[in-house]
């Protein structure tokens, strides 16, 4: 395991394994860092990647994903924005 | 070199060489109108046909095939005068002066059908033709515009081209450079809008798939139909013939209906599909066969 990234979290640790399962993903759902990029360099996912993230999961934890949304670009940043995101509006 | 870099080359390559024409053509075009500039598309492709052998040999090997017989020069003459007159048409389209056109519609209850639901769909196209003038007709019929999907570098340059034609246009473009470019998508078609795709073409080299087409394997884009399949849309096929003078035909047909459950096989449901589009492109071409306009080795 990369010691260098940071360690993932409960609620981490369950998107990325849905991120995994969801994409067919070649990695360790465990072994993704919580801070790196998801899109382009990074995991290498691509927009079709984040279309299917964005419907699994406003599926999964009914979070609505909107378009045209600037926030977009931080939301989908890294595994841990995502989760965070999904976290604060379950939680409102 | 792969054929995606072709690809990307020739993009380059018609860019580079058409933004003067482009201004030129709408100067001319919008002063004089439309009978005064078609003129002028006949210099402008000798000049083409005279200085680009790269795209002359293109055609000539595409001609070859679709018309089962050696081509002749004027024939590849009146394959860039095609693409040369649909291009100028463009103009006018996109000045809403579509009157000067004969713009005859097959199929449009499809497109009805889709409106009524309250959602859109995407309109997969091809470099055939003029993808414009199916636009016009989606334009005239109601307020919902037709967006249109497409890489990123070629995005940027056609938002610009359509600024300096008509400004209100530019925001129909989706690039796909943004990590949420589906998403704006997906949002749009909840909300009753139809996105055009030119299905045939790959600049990025992601996700190609060979089918035969004109009696040999090309590479095709898969991601298009993945996205219609994810979000589970009709997938339609819309294609603008131009048949010379004034007249283009428009038509729209259902290749897949809407799925109401991810397929048990996805990857045979995508075959399936890009099959179809594949075999019907290949008689598009059959039915008019100088409106194919990627002058390029497209089987390379």
């Amino acid at each position: 395991m990369n010691m260098g990234a940071a360690t993932q979290t409960f609620d981490e640790a369950e998107l990325a394994s849905l991120i995994v399962e969801t994409l067919n993903l070649d990695v360790v759902s465990g072994q993704i860092d919580p801070e790196a990029p998801l899109y382009g360099e990074g995991l290498g996912l691509d927009s079709i990647d984040m279309l299917e993230i964005a419907l699994v999961v406003s599926q999964r934890f009914g979070v609505k994903l909107r378009a045209d949304d600037e926030n977009n670009m931080q939301i989908f940043q890294s595994l841990r924005s995502l989760s965070k995101f999904i976290q604060d509006r379950r939680g409102s | 070199m792969s054929g995606a870099a072709r690809a990307r080359e020739w993009v380059n390559r018609r860019e580079r060489g058409s933004s003067w024409v482009i201004k030129f053509c709408v100067w001319i075009a919008l002063r004089l109108g439309r009978r005064a500039a078609r003129f002028f598309l006949y210099p402008v492709c000798l000049y083409f046909f005279l200085s680009s052998p790269a795209a002359s040999k293109a055609s000539r090997g595409y001609l070859a095939r679709v018309l089962g017989r050696a081509p002749r020069r004027g024939d590849v003459f009146r394959h860039f005068l095609t693409f040369a007159s649909c291009v100028l048409d463009r103009v006018f389209l996109l000045n809403e002066q579509g009157g000067w056109f004969e713009i005859r519609v097959h199929g449009e209850e499809i497109v009805r059908a889709i409106e009524q639901e309250g959602r859109g769909c995407m309109l997969f196209g091809a470099h055939f033709g003029s993808f414009e003038v199916a636009r016009a007709v989606g334009r005239r019929r109601q307020d919902r515009p037709i967006s249109l999907l497409m890489y990123e570098e070629n995005a940027r340059k056609i938002r610009a081209a359509l600024a300096a034609i008509n400004p209100r246009l530019a925001a129909e473009v989706i690039g796909l450079g943004r990590l949420d470019s589906l998403i704006t998508v997906a949002d749009r078609l909840q909300r009753g809008h139809f996105i055009g795709v030119l299905a045939d073409r790959n600049v990025d080299g992601r996700d190609l798939v060979r089918y035969p087409f004109l009696g040999q394997e090309a590479a095709f884009p898969q991601g298009p139909f993945r996205v219609a399949m994810l979000l589970q849309r009709p997938v339609v096929m819309m294609v603008g013939v131009y048949r010379g003078g004034r007249t283009y035909d428009v038509y729209f047909e259902t290749l897949a209906e809407a799925l109401t459950a991810r397929p048990a096989d996805p990857q045979a449901w995508l075959d399936g599909i890009m099959r179809r589009y594949v075999a019907r492109l290949e008689e598009y071409c059959r039915d008019a066969p100088f409106n194919w306009f990627n002058f390029y080795d497209f089987w390379s």
